[in-house]
Parts: C-alpha cells; structure tokens; sequence
C-alpha cells in the first residue's frame, strides 16, 4: 500500500442495476434480443438505482439494510462480479473480495493444487503465486491435509484455505458479506487479528452486516440501502442509529404516535462527559481522583431508560461497567424526555493511561442496546504496576511451603 | 481509477488464469479414476475398432484409389480424431458457463477463459492422443506422412479457431437458454455421419458436395487426408478457409461479450 492516506480508492456514480424478469420461454427470447440489441426494456426489476459513494484509503465502510435492499449486490458491483446497468464505478487498487470462501476450490484437487487456481482468480500473477504458497499454507494452517483433495476437507477447512488465500493478495479493498464467523474459535480470533492489523495499517474493508456492533468496531462509516437507494450515508453511530431506529417504528404497532422528538425516535445518549469532584468538566484525572460520568439520555416515549455507563482502556478492552436497573436507580427526568444520570468512582483506581467512558442506552426492559457514546479520558500518576487497576493488595512472607 | 470488471485482464494474469483453468479442465475429465488420462486415448481407439469393423468387416467399404496406401483404419483414424476435438469442443465449451455458475457468481474474471479453457483442454488430451496414434500406425507399416505433421498442426489451427467461435456462442446461448443442451448432441451426430469421415468425399452425390465441402469440418476433415496419407503440403484454399475460421471466432466471442456482462443475471 504505497499511495498516500485520503486517496480515492472507490468511486461510484449513479449506480443502478436491474434484473430482467424471465418467467416464460417467450420472455428469454425477447430478453435475449434485448440484450444483443442493447436496449434496456422487457420486465425487470430494480435492485440498486443512483447510488454514489466515495470510498477513501484508510475507510472502512459498513452497509446496513434489510434482506434483498441491495448490499450484496452493491458489494458484488465494487467487486467487478456485477456490471451495473447504469452509472459507473472506478476503483484505484487491488480488491480482494471475501464473497464466499473457496468457491473456486475443485473438490478432486488437493489443497495445495486449488492454491493455484484461487489465487489466479484473486489476481494475483504466477510468479506472485510461487513466492506465496508457504506463506498461504503457513496460515491455513491444516497441517498435512493440505496434500490430500479438498472433498475430504471439512468445511471449516476449506475456508481457512480460502481466507488465506485471500490475505495473500494484500488487497488495497478488502469487501466482505457477513463471514467474519467461520472456523473455530482460534480460527475466528487468527481472522480478526489479521483484519485488526489489515485496518491498522491503512487498509480499506467493505462489509456488509446485520451486526451493529460489527460495523461500529470495524467501519468508520456506514451507508444505509433501503430498497436498492441510499437512504443514509455518514457517520456510523449515527447511520446505525437511524437504522435501528426505523426498525423500531417498524415493530411498534400497538403504540400510537406520540409526540415525535424532531432528532430521532430511539433512546439515545443526548450528552456525556467527564468530571471531577468539583463539577467541573475535565479529561485528564489523576489517579485516585474523583471520576464522575455525568450524561443526558433521550427518550421518546418519555420513559425512564436503562443506562449503562463503563469504562473501557483505549483498545476497547473493558474495564468495568455498571447498569441501572441492576443497582436500582433510574434516571431522573430532568425535562420531558431527558433524563439525567451520573456515576461516580471515588480514588479512581485505574493505573495511568488513556481510557474512555463509554455511555449506553437501552430500552426500558434493558434488552435493546440502542446508542453508544464514547468520551476519551486521561489517567496520569506515577506507579510501575502492571494492569488495568491497582487492587487492594497485601505482601506477606507466606508459609515457605505447602505442608 | 479502473472498471472492476476489467481487474484481469493485464495479459500476465490472464495467462496464467487460462493455465490454471485449462489445467483444472483437463485434471476435471477424469479425476477420480484409476487410469486418470489413458482414458481420454482409450475411448477414440475403442470408437476406431467399432468403425473399422463394421465399416470394413460388415460393410466391406473400401479405401477409394487416392488413400490406398494406408488401410480402412488408417483412412478414418486420420479424420476421426480432429473431428473429436471438434465435436468435444462443443459439447463441453457449450456448457462452459452453465457449469461454473457457482464461481460466476462469486468472482470476477473474464467469462471467455472459461470457453478457452475447456475447449484448449479438449484439444491438447486429444492432439496427444492423435499424435500417438499416427505414429503407431506408421510403426505398422501404414502409408502415413509423419513429415507432413507439422502442416497438419497447422491447420488444426483455424479449426481450433472454428471450434472456439462456435461455443462461445453456443455457451452464451446455453447460458439464458437451457435448450441449447438438448439439441447440441443430436446436432453433432447428425454432424458425423454428414461429415466425409467414415467415406471420402468423392462418393457424395454431386449435388450435396459441395454444400458438404464448404464446411469447416468436412474441408478440414478432408485436408487431413491429403496431408497425412498424400504427404501434400498447404493449399490456397486453407487461407480462405483460415478466414471463414476466423471470422468464426470473432463472431461467437462478439455475441459472448455482448452477453457475458449478463451471465450473472441468468446463471
């Protein structure tokens, strides 16, 4: 990855795409003209219409949508697999596209023969290939299958090949449908690892979720498809929460419409941020200072919401959380769908460095997780323990031995 | 900034993506079987002995004046491999689509390798399976021209050309139109017994000959007999027949563009 950060990797405009439908003889005929005539008429059916996206390096995008809205079409377009019936794409780099594992895998070959196949079609060159085989086997890791045909593979074996096959290619775009949980467990964390690493170090990934909390750790934005058109692009908190927000209106039937917040219609976190004893706003605490977490939560319905409020380590690792309803307390109703809340650490035990709190909102049940908000924080001090927290502890000279 | 669709096609990689298909094509025909590729020279040998039987024993057709330096066997054994290259190219390069649905759908890559691909494949088990054969029957004492090899080669060429151009096409058809599976075996034994291969040429009624002779396969089928039992060289009439190939070929791979950006619509 040579090019500079911020480059334009993928560029679509007014991409649609539209699929004929042939339901008699008589209609693949005149589809067949159609076609050869290059005409665009007959039955069809839209799956994507003027969708325009920029893609820079260093993003990471999310789509979101219900089933049959066009993601995996638009992902298959990006790809090259789709050609779109109008507007056009251009992509600067190499695509490596996770669409499904091993599809161009031969049951009859061994692993290392189908190596060569797959990789040809991921794009890369013979020469290429040679240099990368150990490289590709190395990760699989499938130890002496590898020489044996891939029909007695299990399945969980051939996507291991598969992925490594793709993260050979070193792709400047990486577009992935949902397969981020294939394999074993230590298979999914080696997967994951390697994506953290393709992320950090400038890479770009396409994926395409059901999973909010995929697409919040892994994208910094998001683009909503709803019947084939963009209905949202932009920051992913807030793309995703207008997207479970629509889910929302979707399933609430009983209720009638009450008095609808010009900003949204879910639970949301309106405001959080840090400070000390004192009242006063702060981002950098020593340690064994007085933390508190003040917010302010939205609720629609104007019903007290469940509130969690953690702290996290700046590489997402939780340190603590704590929730609401569990500790009995509910959020005071400050104004007509606001309620407030703060949560207070007395002599912070955090060992110095950088740590975030983190906000949540749930619905009233505490089941839905609905918004999360993020203030990042500084712990300073002097001390050489190691960890998260300093516990309370004790040394003592013990008893010498087990008897 | 590049189309997606168009990633491949710098010429190193799409060599090495028909090397890898054609070697996948060829592994493909028997895989799993003990003999693995004696096969693919076994079953043209098995169909030589039945034709030479029933035409020679049963129906006592004869070799006509012009060949009569080689035998009934040798006579369509110089005829019938080319024409199973060609018919092999069809029926196997006419489902070339159909049958990798799974990695149309899944991949992006140039369609056409995949109709390169099996129809190379047919015709390198086969040219091998020829070449075999001609040698043995000049081992026997045939009156075979193993020097005039090379011009043989040469015209297998266009014919390779002919082959291609035809099941682009008809794998571009197959691909929205099922039927095309159906009619292409009874049109390819119709095209064997029309085809000069178990008679010569000359015994056709005057008027159907020349319709016969204009064909590719028979022009070639023809040709080869000239060149590996008369041990003549090329003739004006392989340029003219060179460009109907190839005018072939670049018609079928048109009508396959036109419908390749569409396969994954269909498949």
């Amino acid at each position: 990855m040579s090019a500079a950060r911020g480059d334009v990797l993928v560029r679509l405009q007014g991409i649609g795409k539209d699929y004929p439908k042939v339901a008699s003889g008589g209609d693949r005929l005149r589809t067949l003209a159609a076609l050869l005539a290059r005409r665009n008429d007959g039955p069809r059916f839209q799956a994507l219409d003027g969708i325009d996206l920029e893609v820079r390096r260093g993003e990471s995008l999310g789509l979101v949508g219900e089933n049959g809205a066009g993601k995996s079409t638009l992902l298959k377009v990006i790809a090259g697999i789709v050609r779109p019936s109008r507007g056009t794409v251009g992509i600067d780099g190499r695509i490596g596209a996770l669409i499904e594992l091993g599809s161009g895998f031969h049951p009859e070959y061994t692993g290392r023969e189908n190596i060569d196949l797959a990789s040809a079609l991921a794009g890369l060159s013979r020469r290429e290939t040679r240099g990368k085989v150990d490289e590709i086997i190395a990760f699989a890791d499938i130890g002496s299958h590898i020489d044996e045909p891939i029909k007695h593979y299990s399945s969980g074996m051939v996507v291991r090949l598969g992925f490594a096959v793709a993260t050979a290619l070193r792709p400047d775009i990486l577009i992935t449908d949902e397969i981020l949980a294939v394999g074993d467990e230590s298979f999914q964390k080696k997967c994951i690892a390697w994506l953290e690493r393709y992320l950090s170090d400038g890479g770009t990934l396409l994926l395409c979720s059901h999973s909010m909390f995929h697409i919040q750790t892994l994208c910094s934005k998001a683009l909503w498809i709803h019947h084939g058109q963009a209905r949202m692009q932009g920051d992913r908190f807030d793309v995703t929460r207008e997207y479970l927000a629509y889910h929302e209106e979707k399933t609430r039937t009983e209720r009638v419409a009450r008095v609808v917040a010009p900003d949204g219609r879910v639970p949301r976190i309106a405001e959080l941020w840090t400070e000390r004893a004192d009242g006063t706003r702060a981002d950098v605490f020593a340690k064994g200072e007085t933390l508190v977490v003040q917010g302010l939560a939205f609720e629609p319905d104007d019903q007290a919401p469940v509130v969690l409020v953690g702290l996290v380590r700046i590489d997402g690792t939780p340190v603590f959380g704590a929730l609401t309803n569990e500790d009995g307390f509910v959020p005071a109703r400050i104004e007509p769908t606001r309620f407030g809340f703060a949560l207070r650490f007395e002599g912070l035990p955090l060992l110095p460095g950088r740590y975030r709190a983190r906000g949540h909102v749930l619905d009233a049940q505490g089941l839905r997780l609905f918004d999360t908000v993020e203030r990042e924080f500084t712990v300073t001090g002097q001390t050489r323990d190691f960890g998260l927290v300093e516990l309370p502890h004790a040394w003592s000279a013990g008893r010498g031995s087990d008897a | 900034m590049i189309d997606p669709a168009n990633a491949l096609e710098s010429p190193a990689r799409y060599r090495w993506l028909l090397a890898a298909f054609t070697r996948r094509e060829v592994m493909n025909r028997y895989a799993g079987s003990v003999s693995g590729l004696a096969w693919t020279l076994l079953h043209p040998l098995a169909q030589l002995a039945i034709f030479a039987f029933v035409f020679s024993q049963v129906f006592r057709a004869g070799v006509p004046a012009e060949f009569a330096s080689v035998n009934y066997t040798s006579f369509v054994a110089v005829a019938l491999w080319p024409w199973i290259m060609f018919s092999e190219a069809l029926s196997r390069g006419s489902s070339a689509v159909t049958a990798n649905a799974g990695l149309i759908r899944k991949v992006a890559f140039p369609h056409r390798l995949l109709v390169y691909s099996t129809v190379l494949a047919g015709y390198c088990v086969h040219l091998v399976g020829f070449l075999v054969v001609l040698v043995v029957l000049r081992a026997m004492g045939e009156g075979i021209h193993l020097s005039t090899i090379p011009v043989a080669l040469v015209l297998l060429l266009p014919y390779l050309a002919f082959a291609t151009g035809l099941a682009a096409f008809l794998a571009a058809l197959q691909a929205l139109m099922r039927d095309v599976e159906h009619g292409i075996g009874i049109a390819l034994t119709i095209g064997f017994y029309a085809t000069p291969i178990l008679y010569p040429a000359s015994i056709l009624p005057e008027g159907v000959r020349a319709w016969v002779q204009a064909s590719p396969p028979a022009y070639f089928s023809q040709r080869m007999r000239e060149v590996l039992i008369q041990g003549s060289g090329f003739a004006v009439g392989d340029l003219v027949a060179a460009a109907i190939c190839l005018a072939v070929f670049f018609l079928g791979l048109w009508f396959f563009n036109r419908l390749a950006p569409h396969f994954e619509d269909f498949v």
